[in-house]
């Protein structure tokens, strides 16, 4: 199997919070900072360029909110590929973490 | 009243992007809101009490819907996008808010992309540049002249700033440091944009032109007709296509003001292209001799 690249830091959150539902990219910025602590924010440029990208790729797509009162706002949601992707890059941090505890 | 818009005529390079972002914000606090940016050219409206910090940046949008509520969903509104792909943006100033809150690209993957981007499409410049310095490059030793050496010269100077904005920003590091290009740099750089037709004044400081007379008879000798004048603005090589056709030999001259003859040839049968004159400023005229019937062709570039 081919060994995937390791994720930037905004990929990465973009994924895991996708992993729990769907949301807008102002969704995404706010629920990053909250699990950083404040540490990691997505500025717009980061953001659309990573969503272009991870569209492209096919580990996420765009759909349009139903809900009341935001209809036609657009929303990001994760595909099999994305999750694929995400656990990839989990197990992957978890080996690395492992190995430091060996250390 | 005191006029409430402005232009100012300003060229940034894309890796002086940041510096141009600072201009902004500082024109904003004096009261000077960008109403639209350009690359040449920004306007801006008088409006006081407000104060708005900017971004800038370069992107090849695909989804433009898209791209511009990204940037609103975290309060940036979209000001407007110039034909280059550079995309401005503004966001109310408020001293409570992180630094952060004013970033747009908050990784260096994301920052070294924007750079990937517009040295994708300046490589694609370089290479179309080449190409065109190339065609300017062989007429310059087939048929030199001046507006082929300006072209050739402009493109050559266009050629090697965007190298040197392509090295500059493939180290998006380095791009954030260098903040500062002289004005020198700035002026050569406007110079070079419009280096292509930076020619185009010569071209019509030229004579060029093209001139016929025939006559299938005539009754007596056509002697010394001077039968065009032109003028020349600026010493260059000039070329002639002379085409003569008679029954005895005829005589085709080109005088200069003070009478001198510049080039003369008799022939009775005659065709050549691109005969190079050297000429210096002046007033010229063609004169032609003639026996008997004849046709006389030319043309002058």
């Amino acid at each position: 199997m081919k060994r995937s690249e390791p994720l930037s830091e905004s990929y990465y959150y973009i994924l895991l919070c996708l992993a729990k539902g769907a949301t807008h990219g102002y969704g995404i910025m706010q629920m990053t900072q909250k699990l950083s602590d404040g540490d990691v924010t997505i500025g717009s440029g980061t953001m659309y360029g990573a969503t272009s990208n991870m569209m492209k790729k096919g580990w996420i797509r765009e759909i349009l909110s139903d809900e009341p009162g935001q209809e036609r706002r657009r929303l990001y949601q994760l595909t099999d590929a994305g999750r694929e992707a995400l656990r990839a890059e989990i197990t992957r941090l978890r080996r690395m973490l492992a190995n430091a505890e060996e250390v | 009243m005191a006029k409430n818009t402005k232009t100012i005529w300003k060229m940034y390079s894309a890796w002086n992007y940041e510096k141009e972002i600072e201009d902004l914000n500082k024109l904003s606090e004096q009261g000077w809101q960008l109403v639209k940016g350009g690359l040449l050219h920004s306007k801006f409206k008088k409006e006081s009490g407000v104060r708005f910090c900017y971004q800038l940046e370069y992107r090849d949008v695909e989804d433009m819907g898209r791209y511009i509520e990204t940037f609103r969903e975290q309060g940036w509104e979209y000001v407007n996008s110039t034909f280059n792909h550079w995309h401005y943006f503004r966001k109310a100033w408020d001293p409570a808010l992180p630094e952060e809150a004013y970033e747009i690209f908050t990784d260096r993957e994301s920052l070294r992309e924007m750079s990937k981007g517009w040295i994708r499409v300046a490589l694609i410049a370089i290479v179309l540049l080449a190409g065109f310095a190339v065609s300017r490059g062989i007429r310059m030793i087939d048929k030199p002249q001046l507006p082929t050496l300006v072209q050739l010269l402009a493109l050559l100077l266009e050629i090697g700033l965007l190298l040197r904005g392509v090295l500059i920003m493939r180290n998006p590091d380095a791009s954030r440091n260098r903040r500062h290009d002289s004005a020198v740099l700035t002026a050569i750089l406007v110079v070079a944009l419009f280096g292509a037709v930076a020619a185009l004044p010569l071209t019509l400081l030229r004579p060029s032109f093209s001139t016929e007379q025939r006559a299938s008879a005539v009754d007596e000798p056509i002697v010394d007709n001077r039968w065009v004048d032109f003028t020349v603005k600026y010493p260059d090589n000039y070329y002639l296509d002379l085409e003569m056709q008679a029954e005895k030999p005829m005589t085709f001259i080109i005088y200069n003001e003070a009478g001198e003859t510049v080039y003369t040839r008799t022939e009775s049968s005659f065709r050549e292209e691109d005969i190079k004159l050297k000429l210096p400023v002046g007033t010229y005229s063609f004169s032609m001799s003639c026996e008997t019937g004849f046709e006389i062709r030319c043309n002058l570039n």
